[in-house]
């Protein structure tokens, strides 16, 4: 029953978003091939930035009513093989130690997978109405860049005598690694800072068997500088196809670990227009360069 | 929000949803008045099931020293107060449960322990409540107190964790009503770490999802208590199920003294989670404490515990605690003897109700020395 009247609502939202009002997101053509990672790419700056008005998460419970982050600044380019979405916002505080008290930044890319089809409700898709979620995790990015963290690294004063690992076979010691012996996909950041994901409403975030998205995010003087990227057409039945030409929506949702938001507390957009641009304009009107880009490429993360 | 009655509340009230009494609760109770704080229990359960990477300061069973001790530091004057004073009178709670004062917002009312939190497991350890000044003397209860809280989950009728994960990832098994999270379907986001009151579901750092005690699933499911019981020094513990609120089985160890006799009662049952680990409630601390932590039958509890010797049914149910590590779903009162027996009605184990005196030399002539304790 809550779930319903939590749809109902979702649907009434998504009818009276403002996504007309919203300047569209045009992924502009760009030359190149291969996966578009590097936030410092030149590439960005044939991409007119976007600002997209971030809303709390206030229609199910629990709720951040006050999240940290009210805009970002997005650009959208693709190469006629991959897409990447920069997504920019400010965040004073760093957030990639996850421990009991704390949580880590994120931003999160979400498509409909059926691009032709009736949109889904912007709040993580519905029943029948299927979304792509491409989640980036502070975290995952820190893993990847120095090695996921020991206990040490966590808690530099730590002592223990032993681990089961250290004493025992690696059968009989995994039951005690928990959601790592289980390849939980959220425990580690592995090959990408970013879970391939979809969702069918609240509460069914699936990790996808197979991972297609890619990314980096560099964060610089108080300033969160995140690609996402992924194959344009692929052979996965819950990806999007983004064929030049196809206009689509597209969401964005952020956390600010610094201000405690994980899960549902966070801040999310309605649909922003999407078009798939069919070749590259000479030179897009109003193009800016991305915050803090200086032409060069990405000098190296952190 | 659905309407589920609360037997320990004496009355229905809201929970986020429609749950079932499952065919029959894992529960266990604790006699206060035995436990010893050896944390043999304790070091059982961290052996056993969180030596690993990141479950270092994790303790699925932990061992306190009331009023004094907290494990996470605080975690029940912190909901307690955040709670509010509520009338406890009666048999049935006119208060708030936690999911009653739920902010906008929020599926309940909770919060976050701090990571330091966890680091003191033994604070306040042996402290008592203050000083003996000049002229003290012995008084029931006592003047100056404190006593030892073993802790483990509570396998929640009504659990909060699982009401707050908005995934899912928290389930209660409908053969034992055991609460179980399921470690490949947890993303972290610590919802059930903030939500359960008794802060009985620990985050690991290492794997970053969150963990909480399996009620040994394995050895239950085999006929066998769990470790924190069977490795009980002080014999205190007895594991088994409790039947239907509304239809106790006598011949039940659980039924019979939380449901029967009402000697074993839950842990601030004010809070509506329906906790399915019983205590019986130490009989030298002062009553307004006992009333706020175990509800208001505490002083009737320990007046039918206090008269345990001259009531052999209760006296048998009692002796079972530490008796056998297996799980006794029956048990029988024979002559001098408590009966325990299995769930295919099999004797398991026999207690005498009285240990015969023995009395022994003084003089031990085969070593050649004098005994200073011949009884
Ligand atoms: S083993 Fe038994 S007596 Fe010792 S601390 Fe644990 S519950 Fe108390
Ligand atoms: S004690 Fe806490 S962790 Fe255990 S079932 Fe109850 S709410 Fe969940
Ligand atoms: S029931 Fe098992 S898992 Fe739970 S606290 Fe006791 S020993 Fe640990």
């Amino acid at each position: 029953m809550m779930r319903l009247a939590v749809l109902v609502l979702a649907a009434l939202l998504a009818a009276a978003s403002p996504a007309a009002a919203q300047a569209p997101l045009t992924a502009v053509r760009v030359p190149g091939s291969g996966p578009i990672v590097d936030p410092g790419a030149g590439v960005w700056r044939a991409a007119r930035g976007v600002t997209v008005p971030m809303l709390p998460q206030t229609v199910t419970a629990p709720q951040k009513p006050e999240p940290a982050v009210n805009t970002l600044t997005v650009r959208a380019v693709h190469n006629g093989g991959w897409i990447g979405f920069l997504v920019e916002w400010r965040d004073p505080t760093l957030s990639t130690r996850i421990v009991v008290d704390t949580f880590g930044d994120q931003v999160a890319i979400q498509l409909p997978v059926d691009v032709t089809g009736p949109t889904p409700s912007p709040m993580m898709g519905n029943p029948g109405g299927r979304v792509n979620i491409m989640q980036w995790r502070a975290a995952f990015q820190h893993d990847i860049d120095y090695g996921p963290p020991s206990v040490k690294d966590l808690y530099p004063n730590a002592w223990t005598d032993y681990y089961p690992d250290e004493v025992l076979s690696a059968t009989d010691a995994r039951p005690y690694t928990g959601a790592l012996g289980v390849e939980n996909p959220i425990s580690r950041g592995r090959a990408s800072p970013v879970l391939d994901q979809m969702a069918e409403g609240w509460g069914s975030m699936t990790v996808k068997p197979d991972q297609h998205a890619l990314g980096t995010g560099v964060w610089k003087e108080g300033v969160w500088r995140v690609v996402i990227t992924r194959p344009m057409v692929s052979d996965d039945p819950n990806a999007p196809r983004l064929t030049p030409g196809v206009k689509t929506v597209v969401g964005f949702a952020v956390w600010e670990g610094g201000n405690q938001e994980v899960g549902s507390r966070k801040a999310w957009s309605p649909w922003v227009p999407l078009v798939v641009g069919a070749a590259a304009p000479a030179r897009p009107a109003g193009a800016t360069p991305p915050t803090g880009a200086t032409g060069q490429p990405a000098g190296g993360r952190r | 929000m659905a309407r589920v009655h609360n037997w320990q509340l004496g009355r229905e009230m809201d929970f986020p949803y429609e749950a079932r009494r499952p065919d029959r609760q894992f529960a266990m109770i604790f006699d206060t008045n035995k436990c010893i704080s050896c944390q043999t229990c304790t070091v059982a359960c961290k052996t056993t099931w969180t030596s690993g990477r990141g479950q270092e300061y994790m303790y699925w069973n932990n061992v306190e020293t009331k009023p004094y001790g907290y494990y996470p530091l605080g975690w029940d004057v912190h909901i307690l107060d955040r709670l509010g004073v509520q009338p406890l009178d009666g048999p049935v709670y006119q208060g708030k449960t936690l999911f009653d004062a739920a902010p906008t917002g929020e599926i309940i009312l909770g919060y976050l322990p701090e990571d330091i939190d966890y680091a003191h497991p033994n604070i306040g350890e042996d402290d008592c409540t203050g000083l003996m000044p000049q002229g003290a003397h012995l008084s029931m209860p006592h003047m100056q107190w404190m006593f030892y809280l073993p802790r483990i989950c509570n396998h929640c009728t009504y659990p909060a964790c699982l009401s707050a994960c908005p995934r899912q990832s928290i389930y209660k098994r409908k053969e034992d009503g055991i609460v179980l999270l399921d470690q490949s379907r947890c993303r972290g986001y610590r919802e059930c770490a903030r939500a359960c009151p008794y802060k009985k579901v620990y985050f690991n750092a290492q794997t970053r999802v969150s963990e909480k005690c399996i009620g040994c699933y394995p050895a239950v499911e085999g006929g066998r208590q769990t470790q924190c019981t069977t490795s009980c020094i002080g014999k205190i513990r007895i594991q088994g199920f409790l039947g239907a609120p509304d239809a106790p089985d006598p011949d039940n160890p659980l039924d019979y003294l939380v449901f029967v006799r009402r000697v074993a009662l839950p842990l601030y049952p004010q809070f509506g989670l329906e906790p399915n680990t019983y205590y019986i409630p130490p009989v030298h601390v002062p009553p307004p404490y006992l009333r706020q932590m175990f509800g208001g039958g505490a002083e009737q509890a320990i007046a039918t515990y206090r008269a345990a010797r001259e009531d052999r049914k209760l006296l048998g149910a009692l002796l079972l605690f530490g008796a056998t590590p297996e799980i006794s779903h029956f048990f029988r009162v024979d002559g001098d003897q408590v009966i325990g027996y299995d769930a295919k009605q099999a004797e398991i184990v026999r207690v005498p109700l009285h240990e015969p005196p023995a009395v022994r030399e003084l003089y031990d002539v085969k070593h050649r020395a004098y005994r200073t304790n011949i009884t």
